[in-house]
Parts: C-alpha cells; sequence; structure tokens
C-alpha cells in the first residue's frame, strides 16, 4: 500500500502522483548532478537536483511542464541553481505553450546560505512566472507540503494565475517564527501551531480568497484541483489586476482590526468560527460558497 | 602423608573436560579446522562442539563493540545439544542476546548494562524466560569473572588476528583482555571473530596462546558511538550550571583528576575549560588527569595545554586519527593507535579521581538518583563505581581531604581521624524536556523494584555518596548539612519551581545559604547573565572535527549487470536522511560507491552497510552515489534496497 498524502510525499513521488501514468520525462536529472556550488563551498551536504525537480508530462492528457519542491532538502530553499531550473522551466512554458505549467510549492523561501545568489534567483522567478503569464501561459502554483509556501515563494505564488491548496498548507510572506523574531512572541506565538493554520493555514487563505482551489490533502484531491484550475484560467488584464486590487483594498477595510483568522471568520459571518478548522473540506466549501453567495 | 580421598580424586578435571571439547571439535570438523583458524560457516558445529549444556559463557558485549557475528552464531546451535546456558556479559546490547533465551539456548543472565534491550528483557523476566542472577556495575561483574562466575566459554571480538591467533583489539579494547584472562586461565575455551587475519598483528593485545580458537567474521564488528555530544545542543542554562561548576566545586576544591559522565552538562565543562577556566588563572590547577572514554567535547582543552593524561574506557567512533596523533596524552600502542581498558579504567575512576560529575533523571529528597524508568530493566553500567566514595583509598590529595574535613563535619561533630572524601556531583536541569522534573519526592525505582521483582530499588547514585548537587539554581553541598532535615531543605532549595522545590522552607533555605551550604551564582560572583553559548570553546561538531564532510569510496568487484539503464534516484537530503542515485557505468563487473556524508569517522559502519548490501544484491556495472545528511544505518540500507528496486523497475505503483 503506497500513502497518498500529498503533505507528506517527496517532490518526486507528488510529480509521479499527480501527473497521467507514466508520462513524466525529467529535464536537467539528478545524473547531471547539477549541485550547488554554494553549498559545496561550505561543505554542507548538496543534492543532486538541488531540491527541484523539473519537466514535462501530461495531466488529463493535455501536455504540461511541472516544478515539484523538495522541502525536506534544507526547507526547500530556492538557490541559485534550484531557482535557474525554474526559470528556465517558465521560459520553456512560453516557447512551448503547454496547457499549463504547474508549481508544487514547498519552500521556506530564499536559501540563506546561498545569499544575492538566492535572492536573485527568488526574484527571476517571479519575473518569469510575470512574463509567461503576460504571453498567456497559465501558471498554477499548488501547496501542501511540510515546508509550505514563504518567502519570495509566498510572493511568487501571488503572481500564479491560480492557487490550489490543501487545509495543511501554509501560505505567507513572512514565516511564523520569522514574525515571532521580528515582533516578539506577544505578535505572535509561532508554536501556537493551531494559530499558525488558522492565519495562514488553507482554508483561511480560501476564506481570504487568495487560495482559488481548497482540496482535500491527498494526491486525488490536489490531481482534481489543479486539473479544475487549469479550466479556468485567470488572465494577466488590467481589469483582473483592477479587480485584485479593489479586492485587497476592501479586505484591508473589513478586517484591519482583526487578531486572528477566527476574527475574520467570525466577521465574514461564521456561525462558529472556533469549528471552521475542525469541518470536512465539502461542507466546508458549501458553507464559504453560501456565505459568499449571501 | 597419607591422605587418599586426595589421591582419588582428580584435580584437573576441567583441564580433562576442556581436551574432550577440542577433541570433539578436532573429530567433527576435521581438515576443516585450520590450526586455530575456522571458516565462518563452520562456526555453528564448532560451537556444539565445545559448548556444554549449563556452561557458563560470556559473549563478548561491551558498551560499545559487540561480537556480533558469535551472537548470531550462537543463537543458531540446536537447542537439544547447547542449553540451559548462564551468559555473563556485562552488556546486552544485541537482539541476539536475548534470542538465546526465547530459543532456550540459554536460561540464566547475569550482567551490567541493557540499555536498548532494556524493554525486551523485562517483559522475558516477566515471562519468566530469562532467570536474572542479578543485575551489576561493571566492576563487581568483571570482579566475580575471577570468583564464582567464571567463563567456561568466551565468545569474544578483535579486530584482526594472525594464524598463530595473536589478537589486535585496536583502540575498542575495553573488555577483552580481562574475559580472556578469566577465561584461558581457568581452562576455559576462547573463540574471536576477527575482521581481518593477517599475517602479522599491528600489536599484540592478546597473545595467540590464550586463544582457542580465531573466526574470520563476514562482516566487520559492530561498534556503537556513544559519547559524541553535538556542541550546538548546549544551552545557555547548560553553560551556567558548567561556570557555577567550575568555579564554585573544580577552583574550590582544586580538583585535578577527575572523570565525567555522558552527557550535554559535562560536555558544556569540557568546553568552558578553555575558555572561563583560563579566564580564572585555572590552568596547571584544575582537570589535568581524566579516566574518560575520548569525548570530543575535550578536544579544545586538550588543545589548550589544561590535559596532561586521559585513560580511556573504550574509544569512539571518528576519533582514532586524533588520538593517534597525541601519544603524550592518551594510553596508545607502538603501532600508534590506542588501548583502552573498561576494567582499568573503571578502577582508575574509583580510586585514583577525586571527582564524578554527572547527570540523571531523578533526584530524590535523601539525593538518591536513578534512571530507572518502568518497564525497563536498564541495568547500571560503570556510574556506581565512578560515583562513589571509595572507602578503601588511602592515598591523599587537596581536594580529597578538603572534603573529607567538610564531611567529618556532618551532623555537627568533628571525627578525629582524618579521613578523606571522593567528591560526587550530580548536574541536572531542575526540569528535563517535556517539563518533567528531575526532583521528586519518590523515585521511580521503586516501582521498577516491585514490577521487575528486584530484591532493592535500581539506584545509581545514592545519596550518603552524593557532596553536591548543581542546578541552574545553584550548588547545594550536601557535606555540610548538620541533620537530614538540613539536607532535605539544602535539595529543595536548588530545585527549582519543581513541586520539590516550591515545598521549600524558606527561612532554612535563607540561613542554609547564609553558611555557605547553598551557592547561588551571585555567591560565586557570577552574573547569571553573562551565561551564554558564546563562552563555548565549540558551538557545532563542525568547530570540532574541522572540514564538515567526508568522503568514502568503495568498488567491490564479481557483481552482475541487470541490464537496467534508467539512472534513478530514490530518498531526500533532509535531516537524518540520505538520496541515492544509482546508474549504469562501464566497470568491468563492479560496483562503485560514492558517498558524501557530514558524519564523520563511520568510515567503518558505512563498509559493513554497504558490503551488506553488495552480499544482498551483487549488482555489477553500477555506480552508486550517496548525498548522506546523516542517515542511521537502517536508513541507508533501506534507501540502498529502495533503489536498486526502482532500478531494476520492479517497482510498480
Amino acid at each position: 500500500m503506497r500513502h497518498r498524502s500529498f503533505y507528506e510525499a517527496t517532490a518526486r513521488q507528488r510529480i509521479v502522483e499527480i501527473l497521467d501514468a507514466h508520462s513524466f520525462a525529467e529535464l536537467v536529472g539528478p545524473e547531471q548532478r547539477t549541485v550547488s556550488p554554494h553549498m559545496q563551498a561550505l561543505q554542507l551536504p548538496v543534492a543532486f537536483d538541488d531540491g527541484v525537480v523539473v519537466g514535462r508530462g501530461t495531466l488529463h492528457t493535455k501536455p504540461v511542464l511541472i516544478a515539484a519542491q523538495e522541502g525536506g532538502f534544507v526547507g526547500g530553499a530556492v538557490g541559485e541553481v534550484h531557482g535557474a531550473k525554474i526559470v528556465g522551466l517558465l521560459e520553456r512554458a512560453r516557447r512551448e505553450r503547454p496547457a499549463a505549467a504547474l508549481l508544487l510549492i514547498d519552500s521556506g523561501g530564499v536559501r540563506l546560505h546561498e545569499a544575492n545568489a538566492g535572492l536573485i534567483a527568488v526574484s527571476e522567478i517571479i519575473r518569469a512566472i510575470l512574463a509567461a503569464r503576460s504571453d498567456g501561459v497559465t501558471i498554477i502554483a499548488a501547496i501542501g507540503g511540510a515546508s509550505g509556501c514563504f518567502g519570495g515563494m509566498g510572493i511568487a505564488a501571488a503572481c500564479c494565475s491560480a492557487v490550489v491548496m490543501s487545509e495543511e498548507g501554509r501560505l505567507a510572506l513572512s514565516g511564523p517564527e520569522v514574525i515571532e523574531t521580528a515582533h516578539g512572541v506577544e505578535e505572535f506565538d509561532s508554536r501556537d501551531r493551531a494559530l499558525v493554520w488558522r492565519t495562514m493555514g488553507g482554508k483561511h487563505r480560501y476564506l481570504l480568497e487568495d487560495c482559488d482551489v481548497l482540496v482535500d490533502g491527498d494526491m486525488e484531491g490536489f490531481r482534481a484541483g489543479i486539473a479544475a484550475a487549469m479550466e479556468a484560467p485567470q488572465s494577466l488584464t488590467l481589469e483582473a489586476l483592477e479587480r485584485e486590487q479593489a479586492m485587497l483594498a476592501r479586505r484591508l477595510q473589513i478586517f484591519s482590526s482583526s487578531r486572528d483568522g477566527r476574527d475574520v471568520w467570525r466577521t465574514l459571518g461564521w456561525p462558529n468560527p472556533e469549528t471552521v478548522p475542525l469541518v470536512p473540506t465539502d461542507v466546508f466549501l458549501a458553507q464559504a460558497a453560501a456565505l459568499r453567495a449571501a | 602423608m597419607n591422605a587418599p580421598s586426595l589421591l582419588l580424586r582428580r584435580w584437573d578435571q576441567r583441564a580433562q573436560n576442556l581436551e574432550q571439547r577440542l577433541v570433539r571439535a578436532r573429530s567433527r570438523l576435521g581438515n576443516r579446522l585450520n590450526g586455530r583458524l575456522v571458516a565462518a560457516q563452520d562456526v555453528v558445529e564448532l560451537l556444539e562442539c565445545v559448548i556444554e549444556p549449563g556452561d557458563c559463557v560470556c559473549l563478548e558485549g561491551n558498551n560499545q563493540k559487540q561480537a556480533d557475528f558469535l551472537a548470531e552464531a550462537l543463537t543458531r546451535v540446536d537447542p537439544s545439544i547447547v542449553h540451559d546456558l548462564h551468559m555473563v556479559q556485562s552488556v546486552v546490547a544485541l537482539p541476539q542476546h536475548l534470542d538465546l533465551f526465547e530459543k532456550r539456548i540459554a536460561s540464566k543472565l547475569d550482567f551490567s548494562f541493557s540499555g536498548p534491550q532494556g524493554a525486551r528483557l523485562a517483559q522475558l523476566v516477566a515471562d519468566r524466560r530469562i532467570a536474572i542472577g542479578a543485575i551489576h556495575t561493571y566492576l563487581e561483574l568483571f570482579s566475580r569473572y575471577f570468583v564464582d562466575l567464571t567463563p567456561r566459554v568466551a565468545l569474544i571480538t578483535a579486530e584482526s588476528a594472525d594464524p598463530q591467533g595473536n589478537l589486535y583489539t585496536g583502540p575498542n579494547t575495553e573488555d577483552t583482555p580481562l574475559i580472556v584472562e578469566a577465561t584461558a586461565f581457568k581452562n576455559g575455551v576462547v573463540i574471536a571473530q576477527v575482521n581481518e587475519i593477517v599475517s602479522r598483528v599491528p600489536r599484540v593485545d592478546i597473545p595467540g596462546d590464550w586463544v582457542t580458537h580465531v573466526v574470520q567474521s563476514p562482516a566487520p564488528h559492530h561498534i556503537e558511538p556513544l559519547f559524541t555530544r553535538d556542541p550546538a545542543r548546549i544551552t545557555d542554562i547548560q553553560v551556567l550550571m558548567a561556570m557555577m561548576t567550575i568555579k564554585g566545586i573544580y577552583a574550590e576544591y582544586g580538583v585535578e583528576r577527575l572523570n565525567h559522565g555522558i552527557g550535554f552538562d559535562t560536555a558544556a565543562i569540557e568546553l568552558l575549560i578553555p575558555t572561563y577556566a583560563e579566564s580564572l588563572g585555572l590552568k596547571g590547577k584544575i582537570c589535568r588527569h581524566w579516566a574518560l572514554n575520548p569525548h570530543p567535547a575535550l578536544i579544545p582543552a586538550i588543545e589548550a595545554g589544561f590535559v596532561e593524561s586521559i585513560h580511556c574506557f573504550g574509544s569512539e567512533l571518528g576519533m582514532e586519527a586524533y588520538i593517534a596523533a597525541r601519544p603524550d596524552i592518551f594510553f596508545t600502542g607502538h603501532d600508534g593507535s590506542m588501548r583502552s581498558n573498561r576494567a582499568f579504567c573503571q578502577m582508575a575512576g574509583h580510586y585514583a579521581c577525586d571527582l564524578f560529575i554527572g547527570s540523571t533523571l531523578q533526584i530524590d529528597l535523601e539525593g538518591n538518583s536513578s534512571t530507572a524508568t518502568l518497564d525497563r530493566i536498564a541495568g547500571f553500567g560503570g556510574a556506581p563505581n565512578m560515583g562513589a566514595d571509595a572507602r578503601g583509598r588511602r592515598h591523599g590529595s587537596q581536594a580529597w581531604l578538603r572534603a573529607g574535613r567538610e564531611a567529618s563535619l556532618r551532623y555537627g561533630h568533628s571525627q578525629r581521624m582524618p579521613r578523606g572524601r571522593k567528591l560526587v556531583v550530580q548536574i541536572v536541569e531542575t526540569f528535563r524536556d517535556h517539563m518533567l522534573p528531575a526532583f521528586v519526592e519518590r523515585l521511580d525505582a521503586w516501582e521498577v523494584a516491585d514490577s521487575a521483582g528486584m530484591p532493592l530499588p535500581p539506584v545509581m547514585i545514592y545519596g550518603d555518596d552524593v557532596t553536591h548537587i548543581v542546578t541552574e539554581e545553584g550548588i547545594a553541598n550536601l557535606m555540610l548539612c548538620r541533620t537530614s532535615a538540613e539536607r532535605e531543605q539544602a535539595i529543595r532549595g536548588v530545585a527549582g519551581y519543581t513541586p520539590v522545590g516550591l515545598e521549600r522552607d524558606r527561612r532554612t533555605v535563607e540561613n542554609l545559604r547564609d553558611r555557605g551550604v547553598i551557592r547561588r551564582a551571585e555567591d560565586l560572583d557570577i552574573d547569571a547573565r553573562s551565561a551564554s553559548r558564546d563562552m563555548l570553546a565549540a558551538r557545532s561538531i563542525k568547530d570540532l572535527a574541522g572540514t564538515f564532510l567526508e568522503h568514502l569510496q568503495y568498488r567491490f568487484a564479481g557483481g552482475y549487470s541487470c541490464g537496467a539503464v534508467t539512472p534513478r534516484v530514490v530518498g531526500v537530503v533532509a535531516s537524518g536522511n540520505l538520496e541515492v542515485l544509482i546508474e549504469a557505468a562501464t566497470l568491468d563487473g563492479a560496483c562503485a560507491f560514492d558517498i558524501d556524508t557530514p558524519a564523520r569517522g563511520f568510515a567503518r559502519v558505512w563498509q559493513a552497510v554497504i558490503s551488506d548490501f553488495f552480499a544482498r544484491h551483487r549488482l555489477g556495472d553500477v555506480r552508486i552515489s550517496i548525498n548522506d545528511n546523516g542517515a542511521t544505518p537502517a536508513t541507508v540500507a533501506l534507501r540502498l534496497d529502495q533503489a536498486v528496486e526502482e532500478y531494476r523497475g520492479v517497482s510498480q505503483r
């Protein structure tokens, strides 16, 4: 019996399970040993794929390009080689025009060991996403790994055409530990796991409209969720950006005094905000739809 | 001179019996016996010839190295031939040690320490499959080898042997000389497994004529690394306790000869010697001579010139080259490698050291401390021998005599006859991980004794041997307490916010502090706020070890190509994990391994794991590259097997 949890799977397992069987072909594979020169210089363990697997395949027979970050290797952090592999994939997407480019994100952000090279890599990823989208490529971020989606990768995810998350996924700019370090434990207790998920987890992001498709945390959930997002592509137009800007302004106004996800949910009209983390995904989605309609 | 009864009795029955055993072996194995040498596949038959039912057998299980091949072989003897053995061994470490009892090959056990097998041992005792004679300290068990528990057969392990049976034990000599001495000179059988047979051993640790048979084991013996503590995990609180210990005990008494227990508390002391102790001007005055395993954390103190000599119980994987390069400090042979000896080092720690300091799990109001936990029979090892006053000691030293003077004032009246006293220090933070209090009204050891039917609770260090307790709250000097009530308050007075500490009588505690029985950091002129990891001489293993990654290469000839060509990668370079890349390569049928690992000094373990892997699959024309991040052998073996499965394409999802 193979486990089907997206959260616990490795990057390679995720690709195999998300794409159509036997359709994946890797680019710049591990046998090429394109490892991080910075980690080598620091005498730290390297990975043959530098923590990201890239390649092509099909999803429901439609051609896709895919990148999957390995959250287990230095927290999925983006280094120079790692970033270049993702950028190369997105540039290929502009030439090949697949049905979508999929980013399975599992990353704490920039790889601090690589300093400026890592920061530049992240900014290049963001630029490549926007360039590909303006060429009409649909780019879908899927977030549901143990390292979450933070820092520069949080910005990158927000730049994608659609974000697919599980409840276990976490999406934010600053990670819990970073907020606590910068602003104190009174501001944010990073060891309060429930608080972390109430402010950064998939359900909360869905209610705030940062997440477009909320799925169950198993492989089938992500496969179906990504396919659904591919069906409803968001194009990068001035109107879409203005709509988004208006949504953000409205959000700032309505929730500016909220201290916790629970406050947000109460304001949104959830009758029992403390039960939000407990309800199953389908019940949650039905309730959210009813509240939005109201 | 007529003594007919004496004339009728034979006085060499053990020698006669030994000869019978050897004749049985010769007739059954015939020309498969090559002098002292015997092949691995013949060992089970040999054991069936030379072991008799009811024999007292020592199966060498040390704290670190294990006669693992012979242990496995002994589990395969026919129980109708070999049964009811009485096992006498210091450490019950391997599953095979207990398999013997499940298979009814052995029935009785005398031992010192069971560590990882403690839970299963407790279950087997409850099921009446094992009768425990007694649980000893090392020195007690070793002593009984020469009194009433002399092994009839000893199954031991060494690094190498020559054809004459001379053994080289390498740095991990440990218990071997003592076991062989007790067995060989009482007409016993000594069988040694060795990692290799050589024409000439680097040095003779055991003379060949004490050894009956030698077998080359298919894989190198297992050695457990035990003493390496990553400085990165030492806390500021441990730094504070170490500062108080150095200033309030080591400097105060002038402790020159000592032993440290294993743990982060004592590693912190070791790493403060070249920084904090140096700043107090203590070089040459404290910590000069040690009975201690080669702790990596002591390297900075050695390099700083504090340490003049160290005798070791065993060795530590990864420290071999460092030790060999410092023969002035360590006990080394003419071949350059260390010779350890657990029995002698235990003796040195007991009689020739002025101080023992160690951590514990629980301390009660009498100062008794215990590491026993429910549902496990863990035993003692050596700590009680170190952490006990040596009542037989007669030579004086500054520290010993001063402690003796303090102890003689106990209960308010001075003894006329001067006598010294060993310093026995327990160092603990008041709460352990998960907020478990280190101070308790009643030790779990009482329940352990009840549930396992032990004659007395398994106490590691008895309260009347403890002279000082060090916590983050200060030092309690138990020798200066005049009544048992005072002693209890002295312990409560350093027990912090534990329930025991909260129950203190504040006035009595303040009074004890006025008298110097309890000393806080500020009483020692230590600013607790200055306690910081910045003071540690090394803050990571990398600081201790120099360069970080170790590159290992192995090549095995004689494999078979499986025809696969697509490279596969399995696993992730996460902490405690690794990735394995397997790909075809033209290597004349060989299988080549390239390994990068941050865990330095484990080449022997890697070699053993990789050899077993090659023996399982015999892959040829394959290159296997590994990026390791501190994976255990079990994980390495699992990933390797998964990689082969993927590579061969057997795996179907």
